[in-house]
């Protein structure tokens, strides 16, 4: 199975998620992980989005997995694979946040346990991450990350996260100039 | 950085940071839900196998034709606003499901139950909860009845009985809506399209009559436009992709610049069957309801007011219906009055004049500026009072030299500089720096992806310097 691991670094399209869909209905674990492979940074970044906390949006991203092999016999092609998993994740970081009580905003010392203990982050990458959990508005933070990391239209996000169309190009526009500016140094978001 | 590279940033930051938990994730997958079983695949204990045989084996040899006849799908029909149903039905026109078949239609089907229903019940009852929805009321909405079935006899009937049905309960419920209304033989290619993309296999079938006018538009983006506006284009001879409902909508708000302004609302019209093919966006906004043409290919707003919350340099404020809300606060125009009135001044003794509307802290305040003799005067007025907030004033040691021309004139030789009318600009802003050697005015302005920026001489309307940039 580990095999498959990095080699399925290829974008899939909505037809090749739907078959390892229909492969993980029928229990293949296979299926799994390689869906796992291309979905894993969309989940763990929709889940980041909401929860602002690198070891809840951890949490919730095995949590959907796990509940994406346990209800993938109950999906139905309906031609954006993606939407679905990520409305599961979704529904799972809301859920979270319930459980808590309260959104948390992301202290310095969170910020810092959140620290990414992968290697392989950046500086840059630390920071740009930084400013995005830090410097938007929910809405901002959600449509960003999700544009950046799930393949998704703006039409489909807008959908997913149940706000006009306008709003979320709006939201777009608006949160990545604000994070440009605060970039670039000029010190207003 | 641009747009982009923070994006791919991004995309990478949170890719390199998901950590890989997939080991955790399979050593908790256990048992899987499973689909309800059809009732073939049900599993029933032995000793009533017999008994289902001898029942079912009745029912084939007294009843079975008419029991066939009566719950085997003879036509599918859809109907088509924005939200889209689909309706099986049997020979004898009994509903054998209903489906709803994006979100919209969801909503308008409520739980309402319509299986077993005859079709003009089923019908009827639709129709009165879009019109009860708001869907049916324009004008120049439009409903698409398609009738799928291999009889093309019956399905030309049923057509004209629907139809006739449809019209009477839009007259009824005094909607306005027109109707369209097709036939066509069973299609698995398109049967396959609709349902991958959401829509009736009626809509698909509109769909792929504009594929063949254009052949260069896809599916999935057409399928994406109302049966209004896929009408429309039809009747265009399909030119291009119009930009649809919500760009339309968002290029309007950006134009009017009220992107900022959570409470708003608006009502988009498609005219792609007219010259040039646009779209009619309202928006109602707490200062009032502005209307903008919105070109239905480039997106490009081809009329309608900019920079409604401010007012310098002569951008409209006015509201084309004439009609703003109780609280849309004072004109600039009376703000420039109550600026004038604390200086003690009239218009007519002042130069470079400015009044600029602006929000802060959800707040409208204008800011009003001149220059009377060598003394600099701005003042801060509240947008809905009309009373002074703060006032400055500042003695230079010399007037500006000269006669000063107007901001407006300084606004058109910047305009006229960069090939544009005021139509065709947004984000006015126009400031006076007459305290400089040079007196001079800074216009600014953006239209369509550009900004600009230009340096007008105060005195001569001379271009002193022009900066032109992407706008990002």
């Amino acid at each position: 199975m580990f095999f498959m691991m990095g080699l399925f670094t290829a974008e899939y399209g909505p037809t090749e998620v739907e078959a390892l869909l229909e492969s993980i209905a029928k229990g293949d674990q296979d299926a799994l992980a390689a869906l796992y492979d291309h979905a894993r940074g969309a989940v763990y970044g929709l889940a980041l989005s909401y929860l602002k906390n690198g070891h809840d949006a951890d949490d919730v991203a095995q949590d959907t997995f796990v509940r994406i092999w346990e209800k993938a016999p109950l999906y139905r092609p309906q031609g954006s694979p993606m939407a679905w998993i990520l409305t599961i994740a979704k529904n799972l970081a809301l859920m979270r946040l319930r459980e808590q009580g309260k959104i948390t905003d992301l202290s310095q010392e969170d910020w810092e346990s959140f620290a990414i203990p992968s290697p392989a982050v950046t500086a840059e990458e630390r920071e740009v991450l930084h400013a995005a959990l830090t410097a938007l508005d929910d809405t901002e933070r959600q449509v960003i990350l999700l544009h950046a990391v799930s393949g998704l239209k703006h039409r489909e996000i807008a959908e997913l996260l149940e706000i006009p169309l306008a709003t979320a190009l709006s939201k777009y526009h608006r949160g990545l100039k604000k994070l440009r500016n605060l970039l670039e140094g000029d010190g207003t978001p | 950085m641009t747009e982009q590279q923070l994006e791919n940033t991004l995309h990478s930051a949170i890719e390199h940071a998901a950590p890989d938990r997939l080991d955790a994730i399979l050593s908790r997958c256990g048992a899987q839900e499973q689909a309800p079983a059809s009732p073939s695949g049900k599993k029933r204990s032995r000793r009533f196998v017999p008994w289902l045989i001898a029942a079912c084996l009745a029912l084939l040899v007294v009843g079975g034709v008419s029991l066939q006849q009566a719950t085997a799908v003879a036509s599918v029909i859809s109907l088509d606003v924005n939200p889209s149903f689909e309706l099986r039905i049997s020979s004898s026109e009994k509903v054998l499901s209903c489906s709803a078949l994006n979100a919209d239609a969801q909503a308008v089907l409520g739980d309402m139950d319509l299986k077993g229903t005859q079709l003009d019940v089923a019908v009827n009852a639709i129709i009165g909860s879009l019109v009860q929805n708001g869907y049916l009321d324009s004008i120049s909405s439009a409903i698409l009845i398609s009738v799928e079935d291999n009889d093309t006899q019956r399905a030309s009937r049923l057509q004209a009985d629907l139809t006739s049905q449809v019209d009477t309960a839009l007259q009824n419920a005094s909607a306005n809506a027109s109707i369209l209304s097709q036939t066509f033989t069973q299609d698995a290619g398109l049967e396959t399209q609709a349902q991958q993309n959401n829509i009736s296999v009626g809509k698909a079938a509109l769909i792929q009559s504009i594929l063949a006018l254009n052949s260069s538009l896809s599916f999935d983006d057409l399928a994406a436009l109302s049966v209004e506006e896929l009408q429309q284009l039809q009747e265009a001879g399909a030119p291009g992709l119009p930009i649809g409902r919500e760009q339309a909508a968002y290029a309007a708000q950006e134009y009017a610049g009220v992107l900022e302004v959570s409470a708003i609302t608006w009502e988009v019209d498609p005219e792609l069957d007219e010259s040039p093919a646009h779209y009619e966006v309202e928006l109602y906004t707490q200062f009032g309801e502005f209307e903008y043409m919105v070109d239905a290919y480039t997106g490009e707003v081809l009329g309608g007011p900019s920079g409604v919350l401010e007012s310098s340099g002569g951008a409209t404020t006015t509201p084309s219906t004439g009609r703003p809300s109780s609280a849309s606060g004072i004109s600039a125009e009376a703000a420039k009055s109550a600026a004038l009135a604390a200086a003690g001044l009239t218009e007519s003794q002042v130069s470079a004049l400015t009044v600029k509307g602006d929000y802060d802290d959800g707040r409208l305040e204008y800011d009003v500026a001149f220059w009377y003799n060598s003394t600099e005067y701005e003042f801060e007025i509240d947008g809905t009072s009309g009373t002074v907030l703060k006032q400055e004033q500042e003695a230079h040691a010399s007037a500006p030299s000269g006669n000063l021309i107007a901001s407006e004139a300084a606004r058109d030789a910047a305009l006229a500089h960069a090939g544009l009318s005021l139509s065709d600009i947004r984000d006015l802003d126009i400031e006076a720096d007459l305290d400089e050697r040079i007196p001079s005015y800074s216009v600014e302005f953006k239209s369509g992806s550009m900004e600009y920026e230009y340096k007008i001489n105060a005195s001569t309307g001379e271009i002193l310097s022009v900066e032109q940039d992407y706008d990002d």
